[in-house]
């Protein structure tokens, strides 16, 4: 960084001063990252390789990759990794696609009916998880539910479908939740970002007769990526992470066509007690989620 | 930089959310969780004291010479009103009086309550005392040596009180008691007897003895039913462990297997019996595996008139008034409810998924706490106080008397007469197989292998598959 000309170097005592009051301003945020983050972390990866069950009086066996080495005999950990797999692969495209097509619609409009919009889009994002689930829950409930109900009732169903209780249709339903509910963000995200798009540029561009699509896809587009790679990686990360819906529509059923890594974790650590076992499934999914990440950041800059 | 940054970043959201999911509903005591029954909260008896004031009424055992703590922590699961803050709050205010000992009593769910235990358990923060059944406190808690063995509070007299079948799951494999039980009921199935009657299948069952006349009656009943109304009457619930009782007891009853062995050191559900059931449940028209519900939905579903047939009942769900106020033994809609015992293949007595409940103590090192401990558990089992515990439960005494046989507890329920006519079904009490070893797994191999069975996978193989799932488990 250039130093403005004319005026004086700060002196090393304010330099200090700065700094330290820095350090200072950071230093709430910082007790809580490593408290709650970092600690966590290295706990985490210290446990997955003890035999920690809850049931052994605190006496934790140390088994080094013992863990890792049953993760990947263990069927049911495989599927949960395909089953978070395919809703990553689905939703976060999906979420991506969909949210800048809703926010190129609405982006351009002013007052009242832009707040809707937005309005309607965030509100599953505030709203309680569990509220919800339970709205879900209903709309998808075999014999009352009124997802049949209607479906039967315009003749695209003969009978009700167990959309739930079925192998073949459980995990689409649980990632049409999701995806209702991770839209919002990306939503106002990408209204914004489009609201900041250089406007001579698009004009400039209207004079030499772009298309509405080569603006896009010239100008509009390569000023959206950072705004993009960031909702990629969140997206990806609560897609990873999907836990909450699992637990509370389908526990990971029926046949574990729901069993996601995290609910399988959960389930592993505080239903079974097999806290070892559990924590060494968190590496695993936090090296997933690095591993994508990275790839995300890649392409991102070759873009 | 940024890019390694950002990655570290994911890292540690990822690794956080490992090491500190699902502690986090648990560590709230006053949210709710969704469970209809019960909320999280906290309260103690408003008084406290400095000094015990003696011993409860009795003489608690072990605590004579040991110094007694005068505050202790109580955590409760939602068993009748021990889950209701007022009840409870009358409760531990009346120990409080008779001994001077503060009871700080926090409410649990059964959606995340063990969790909130384990994760106490684990650093070093369990209640004094717990109140929950021997599949928690005595397979779980106090195999793994978290529980003190509280065998002292239990004279010849008591022994000789206590329902013997109640008493038989209190003892641990080590020969130690690790719950006092209080209170017990038999879990069974219901029917909507108003479609019965208008299906003409009432012929099949017998109102007064509450029993079906056989298995092959049973499915005939259901077969009328579904005649009738033309969907489906009943379901077998496997979205989860939630009733699973329930499931259990009915593919048990119909043609005489069992779940576990009478020693509680295998699993035994892959018999002959209970594969024949299961083929039978399967190829019955008026009966669905749905893996989209559990024993609470089925419940609801029942209430609402959707289900003809409820197979996770007990005294609780007949004593319900409902969402809709029509009254105790009625739908939402006035139809009458009528419990029933669960089928057997010639009608001979069927064997009930049993219920018990009652008090174990955390090992926590403390003497005086432990001690605290025990004479809450005299005051609320084994005194004249025992009436409003039991009362407070909605659940049938263990004991007909109390206090060394100088009060008679019998008649606790004489004017209840839903209740006094539920009790013609404890007699068929069957064996409390929840004791087994690895009792957790176990469970979570039943409802998966449902769900594999009501996807139309085989269920000889199915039932093979996860039985030795179970045994495995248990050899762990």
């Amino acid at each position: 960084m250039a130093k403005n000309k004319g005026q004086p170097a700060p002196s090393r005592a304010l330099v200090r001063r700065e700094t330290i009051s820095g350090y200072l301003f950071m230093l709430p945020s910082l007790i809580f990252f490593v408290g709650f983050v970092i600690i966590p972390m290295i706990l985490c990866i210290y446990t997955s390789f003890f035999d920690a069950n809850l049931t052994a009086n605190g006496e934790d066996t140390f088994i080094g990759f013992a863990n890792y080495v049953e993760l990947f005999n263990d069927d049911i950990f495989r599927k949960a990794l395909v089953n978070t797999i395919i809703i990553v692969v689905v939703s976060v495209p999906v979420t991506c696609v969909f949210s800048l097509w809703v926010s190129s619609t609405i982006y351009k409009m002013r007052g009242p009916l832009l707040a809707f919009f937005r309005c309607v889009f965030y509100l599953p994002v505030v709203t309680g998880s569990v509220a919800v689930t339970v709205v879900w829950k209903w709309i998808y409930s075999y014999r009352t539910g009124v997802l049949n109900d209607v479906l039967t009732g315009i003749g695209i169903l003969d009978s009700n479908v167990n959309w739930l209780g079925d192998t073949s249709t459980a995990l689409a339903c649980i990632i049409v939740i999701l995806l209702t509910t991770s839209v919002g963000q990306p939503i106002v995200l990408y209204v914004s970002a489009l609201g900041n798009v250089d406007s001579t540029l698009i004009e400039a561009a209207e004079v030499d007769g772009a298309t509405d699509l080569q603006v896009f896809w010239k100008i509009k587009w390569p000023q959206m990526m950072p705004t993009t790679l960031y909702i990629l990686v969140i997206t990806t990360i609560n897609s990873f992470q999907c836990f909450a819906l699992i637990q509370l529509l389908t526990s990971g059923g029926p046949t574990h066509a729901t069993d996601t890594v995290m609910y399988y974790i959960y389930y592993s650590a505080f239903k079974l007690y097999r806290l070892g076992y559990g924590n060494a499934m968190g590496v695993i999914l936090a090296i997933f989620i690095a591993l994508l990440s990275a790839l995300q950041f890649k392409l991102a800059e070759e873009k | 930089m940024k890019k390694i940054l950002s990655l570290v970043l994911a890292l540690a959201m990822a690794l956080s959310l490992a090491a500190c999911g699902g502690s986090s509903d648990s560590g709230s005591s006053s949210s709710s969780t969704g469970d209809s029954s019960s909320s999280e909260g906290s309260s103690s008896s408003e008084s406290s004291s400095t000094e015990s004031e003696g011993d409860a009424e009795g003489d608690a055992s072990g605590s004579d010479s040991a110094e007694v703590a005068d505050s202790i922590t109580l955590w409760t699961y939602p068993i009748g009103n021990w889950g209701t803050e007022a009840t409870v709050n009358e409760l531990v205010e009346g120990f409080y009086e008779a001994t001077g000992i503060t009871v700080t009593v926090e409410y649990l769910d059964y959606t995340a309550g063990d969790e909130k235990v384990n994760t106490a358990i684990a650093a070093g923060e369990a209640p004094d005392l717990i109140m929950e059944g021997p599949e928690r406190l005595v397979a779980d808690w106090g195999a793994s040596g978290y529980m003190v063995d509280i065998s002292d509070l239990l004279d010849d007299t008591d022994i000789a009180e206590i329902n013997e079948a109640a008493l038989a799951a209190c003892y641990g494999d080590d020969g130690a008691v690790y719950e006092y039980p209080l209170v017990m009921t038999a879990h069974c199935m219901a029917i909507n007897k108003t479609v019965f009657e208008a299906a003409g299948a009432m012929q099949y069952l017998d109102e007064e003895t509450h029993l079906w006349n056989s298995t092959e009656d049973f499915f005939a009943a259901i077969e009328a039913v579904y005649e009738y109304t033309g969907s489906a009457v009943g379901a077998v619930y496997c979205g989860g462990q939630g009733g699973d009782q329930g499931t259990r007891a009915l593919v048990n009853n119909l043609y005489g297997g069992t779940f576990a062995s009478a020693d509680h050191t295998s699993y035994t559900w892959n018999s002959e019996e209970n594969i024949k059931a299961l083929e039978a449940l399967v190829a019955c028209d008026g009966i669905e595996f749905d893996a989209s519900i559990v024993g609470g939905d089925e419940i609801a579903q029942f209430y609402q008139g959707t289900l003809n047939v409820a197979f996770c009942w007990n005294i609780a769900q007949q004593l319900d008034p409902n969402t809709a106020g029509t009254g105790s033994g009625l739908t939402l809609s006035g139809d009458e409810i009528l419990f029933m015992a669960f089928p057997t293949e010639d009608g001979s007595d069927p064997e009930l998924c049993g219920g018990i409940w009652g008090f174990g103590i955390f090992d926590n090192g403390d003497d005086a706490k432990i001690a605290a401990a025990k004479q809450f558990i005299q005051y609320m089992c084994d005194s004249e106080a025992t009436v409003d515990a039991v009362t407070a439960a909605n659940y049938f005494a263990v004991r007909d008397t109390v206090a060394d046989g100088t009060v008679d507890i019998s008649d606790i329920w004489a004017d209840n007469e839903i209740m006094n006519e539920y009790n013609v079904l404890m007699q068929y009490l069957g064996d409390y197989y929840q004791v087994t070893t690895n009792w957790t797994s176990a469970r979570y191999q039943w409802w998966n292998m449902l769900q594999v069975i009501g996807a139309g996978g085989d269920v000889a193989e199915a039932v093979e598959t996860y039985a030795a799932n179970a045994d495995a488990g248990l050899a762990e």
